[in-house]
């Protein structure tokens, strides 16, 4: 048991003296804010840019909306995730102090351009006798989307949306890039203090797979009770 | 003209593939305040088509709509608003699966009447209850069955208070002893004295129902009278061949 003890002590020194263990925590709310951000602004892009692209199928007047979303998407799934952030930072908001902000922006319109598709593919599978029974009644195409389509399209794809929340979890580690002490940034801060190679990282690690496993399983009931309910 | 005329087409056409596929092939009819006309026709003979370019669900190649005098063709005008007067009864029911069925009818009357939701409601239940569907009002369509889904998309249309209803095949997705309980509520609103415009296959509801039947193929109208007239002495020999078939 004496590796066991020595374990116990390096632990104390790690994270307890100087209160090291609040980086983590600090860092942990700065990944949760980071993330919840993220997909939210990614969200709404990415409603905005599947209803124009909807919209634009056979109305030429959307053309040109057509072709700046197509352009959005092109750069952001063509370039890494880490390089928009840098360019976010270091170019585009180079008066930010804090890269929290823009970390949130980053990675929200980032996710914007893979949540889009998910979204228009969830609107497209919405039967089109919707649509026209919205039509009928007197809807504008824009209110029928809202009131009719979107919350159908949405049930649909919750489980994605769902997976992309995961996917930006852990995408958001490499907002250290940009000065923020996310998560990911704090073990290695306390790393590089305590010269403790190993349980700063495993920590960050299992607190990372802990988060993904845990919101993985609250997706499945979440899931399960969407399909109950539709009978 | 005459002002009892609620919708008149002139010349109406709908063509697909430049014309290759006559869906419409100039089509002009008239439809008087208090009628109930009944299409029939064989399939592909463009029933749909002119039911669904009435309220601009096709938008048609060619040709007026003119609706209380109005040609609503003109791009200028708002659809919508004139959608809102033409209440429309689909093959499949369409009713909205998020919302119950309350909801379903008292949506659009909110949003566009802006009615408060006390008088949608009230309207909704009082639909409901002729129909006898009052207890279901909380209900999600998945809970109902066939029938009762189309009987709801019926007075779901009404509750717009629309000037005129349009059936597309209402009873074609039923089963057969569903049929009787949703042509009842058809009759119904025919006695009251709404303007119906009805795409079926029922010969029993057009004979009994209809103050005019139109006999359409190939895009066009090709017959058109009293029930009598077209089931008894039917002119061309289209018709002929058509009821022969399904009577
Ligand atoms: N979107 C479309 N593209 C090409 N052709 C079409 C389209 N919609 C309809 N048509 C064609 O137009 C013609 C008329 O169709 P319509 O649906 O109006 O017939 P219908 O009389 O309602 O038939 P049914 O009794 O089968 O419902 C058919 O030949 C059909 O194939
Ligand atoms: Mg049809």
């Amino acid at each position: 048991m004496e590796w066991f003890n020595k374990w116990l002590d390096t632990l104390y020194n790690t994270f307890m003296v100087d209160q090291r263990y609040m980086t983590i925590v600090s860092g942990f709310e700065k990944t949760i804010v980071i993330t919840f951000g993220a997909l939210l602004i990614g969200v709404i892009i990415g409603t905005i840019v599947a209803i124009i692209k909807v919209f634009a199928d056979g109305n030429k007047k959307l053309k040109i909306l057509d072709v700046i979303c197509n352009i959005y998407l092109t750069v952001i799934r063509g370039t890494p995730v880490v390089v928009q952030l840098l360019i976010a930072f270091f170019i585009i908001f180079v008066s930010a102090k804090d890269g929290t902000m823009v970390a949130i922006i980053t990675f929200g319109v980032n996710s914007g351009a893979y949540v889009a598709e998910t979204i228009r593919s969830g609107i497209m599978a919405v039967d089109s006798g919707q649509n026209e029974a919205g039509r009928a009644l007197g809807f504008s195409k824009l209110r029928t989307m809202q009131y009719i389509i979107l919350p159908q399209a949405f049930k649909n794809i919750l489980p994605a949306i769902g997976n992309e929340m995961i996917a930006l979890l852990k995408e958001t580690s490499v907002a250290g890039y940009v000065a923020v002490v996310d998560i990911t940034k704090a073990a290695n801060q306390i790393k590089n203090t305590t010269y403790d190679q190993i349980n700063p990282i495993m920590l960050v690690a299992l607190i990372y797979l802990i988060l993904v496993i845990g919101l993985t399983k609250l997706l499945n009931v979440f899931e399960r009770r969407l399909r109950k309910s539709e009978r | 003209m005459n002002d009892n005329v609620i919708i008149k087409t002139e010349d109406l056409c709908k063509h697909y593939r430049g014309g290759v596929i006559r869906a419409l092939d100039g089509v002009s009819a008239e439809i008087k305040k208090g009628e109930v006309v009944v299409v029939i026709g064989p399939s592909g003979s463009g029933k749909s088509t002119f039911l669904r370019s009435l309220n601009l669900l096709e938008i048609p190649t060619s040709g007026k709509i003119l609706f209380e005098d109005v040609d609503i063709t003109n791009p200028k005008l708002d659809v919508n608003v004139y959608r809102r007067k033409m209440g429309m009864v689909f093959q499949h029911f369409n009713l909205f699966p998020h919302m119950t069925i309350l909801r379903n009818m008292t949506i659009a009357p909110m949003k566009l009447l802006k009615k408060t939701k006390e008088e949608a409601e009230a309207k909704a239940l009082e639909l409901l209850k002729l129909v006898g569907l009052e207890d279901r009002a909380e209900s999600y369509p998945s809970q109902l069955s066939g029938g009762q889904k189309q009987r709801v998309a019926i007075v779901r249309a009404l509750c717009m208070e629309p000037e005129v209803m349009l059936f597309d095949e209402p009873t074609s997705a039923l089963d057969p002893e569903m049929v009787g309980e949703v042509l009842d509520v058809m009759k119904n609103l025919a006695e009251s004295g709404m303007t119906m415009l009805v795409v079926t296959h029922e010969m029993g509801f057009a004979r009994e129902v209809a103050s005019r039947v139109i006999f359409m193929d190939e895009g066009q109208i090709i017959e058109e009278g009293t029930p009598a007239d077209i089931f008894e002495n039917p002119q061309n020999s289209r018709t002929q061949s058509f009821l022969s078939k399904v009577l």
